[in-house]
């Protein structure tokens, strides 16, 4: 076993599990097959008679289910293909939709419920703090999507800076644990308690699911364009 | 060059085993003692010449109460969940998957650590942090705020760190939330 792939005994998954197998193992995984549009139901198929019927990479597919299921996960370098890069570019693309169009949005909404319960001044500087974190968010996406899927789509032979992108990272970490810090700690006590709890649920929520796509980027795109860039 | 001299302490007999064989692979450290217990670990650190000691993060209440511990950089080994308040007592944090070459750079920095510290038990700010912090929110830089407060950039910079270790908020833009909703600051000044 290589110092690489050590680190990947965490989970264990076969493209001959059962797809009800895979989600009653890991529940988390339902969000990922919602961004990726698999069609429910999916009767007694496997994983990989799922792949086939709906043309995706199961290697790719298990990986990715891999590391949602475990950020530690590191896929293993010898099973990485360029062939993936395509598909990997799209779930990311899906993802950055799936954010914008329904965690942001939701989120923001148990948020306004909570606003409903403070005093003018603490309602327009969280909102103001979540909208800013929110646009920060997309605003990101959008650059990634110009700076490094375009190229990475174009087969430019640029070497492609994902470096530029470290540091908006860790900020959109900070910043989610920031609103999580601010909702236990610092809201008023008029804000009910079981909105403050469900507000959390979907912070914590989002802030694991993005550091999930984070890690996705920087263990499993990132060595697959350096794969392709090696070899021209 | 002088060997890093390193004590483990660590309930689990199997986790024991498998970090002090990590431990050793490095040329640079050589595993001194090790024990199930703090109490068991004690006596052996008063004998032997120890840098640093490795200890399992649920071990941090009893490794509080062991004063002859108070003067060794501590690495935690983490296995378990503990509240954060319980990791300040450690220099460093390991996990079980931390790489191997990882885990020697922690232990080496760790035994040129000082292992005074530098955070108060209170989350509650104190009356300079709260100066900072307002200054902070009011979008200074840390020399404006040394040059405000009559203080060094440095002392600045200790403020700040306390000031996110106490209220758990890293942005800017969180840290001025902060101070309006705790009534630091005025919303005229934002």
């Amino acid at each position: 076993m290589t110092k690489a792939n050590r680190t990947t005994c965490s989970v264990m998954l076969s493209p001959a599990m059962k797809i009800y197998e895979l989600i009653d193992a890991a529940p988390m995984l339902l969000s990922l097959f919602s961004r990726l549009n698999i069609r429910l139901p999916f009767g007694d198929i496997s994983v990989e008679e799922m792949c086939q019927r709906d043309g995706y990479n199961t290697s790719l597919f298990l990986m990715l289910c891999a590391m949602h299921i475990d950020l530690r996960h590191r896929p293993d370098a010898e099973e990485l293909t360029e062939d993936m890069l395509p598909e990997v570019i799209a779930y990311l693309r899906a993802s950055h939709r799936y954010y914008a169009e329904q965690m942001l949005p939701h989120t923001a909404l148990h948020l306004e419920e909570i606003l409903s319960h403070c005093d003018d001044l603490s309602a327009r500087v969280l909102r103001r703090f979540y909208d800013d974190y929110s646009r920060y968010i997309t605003t990101h996406f959008e650059e990634e999507e110009r700076e490094i899927f375009t190229i990475i789509d174009s087969h430019s032979e640029c070497d492609t800076n994902f470096a530029l992108f470290d540091m908006p990272h860790t900020d959109i970490d900070d910043r989610s644990n920031d609103i999580a810090s601010l909702i236990i700690k610092s809201l008023p006590e008029s804000a009910p308690t079981p909105l403050r709890c469900a507000m959390l649920k979907h912070v914590y929520a989002l802030r694991d699911d993005l550091r999930r796509h984070s890690n996705i980027e920087t263990h499993l795109l990132r060595p697959l364009v350096e794969k392709r860039l090696k070899r021209k | 060059m002088k060997r890093v001299s390193v004590a483990i302490v660590e309930p689990s007999p199997i986790i024991l085993e498998g970090v002090s064989a990590v431990v050793s692979h490095s040329p640079a450290l050589r595993v001194v003692c090790t024990a199930a217990s703090v109490s068991e670990l004690v006596p052996l650190v008063r004998t032997a010449d120890v840098d640093v000691v490795i200890a399992a993060v649920g071990l941090a209440r009893d490794i509080e109460g062991a004063t002859e511990l108070q003067a060794v950089p501590i690495v935690g080994m983490q296995s378990a969940i503990v509240e954060p308040n319980a990791l300040r007592r450690f220099v460093a944090v390991a996990t079980l998957y931390t790489a191997e070459e990882e885990l020697h750079r922690i232990i080496c920095d760790a035994a040129d650590t000082p292992t005074e510290h530098n955070y108060a038990d209170s989350h509650e700010l104190s009356e300079r942090e709260r100066d900072v912090l307002i200054l902070v929110a009011k979008g200074l830089t840390n020399k404006e705020i040394a040059s405000e407060l009559n203080i060094s950039p440095h002392t600045v910079i200790s403020h700040r760190k306390n000031i996110v270790h106490k209220t758990g908020i890293r942005s800017v833009a969180g840290l001025t939330v902060y101070a309006v909703l705790n009534k630091l600051i005025d919303s005229d000044k934002l």
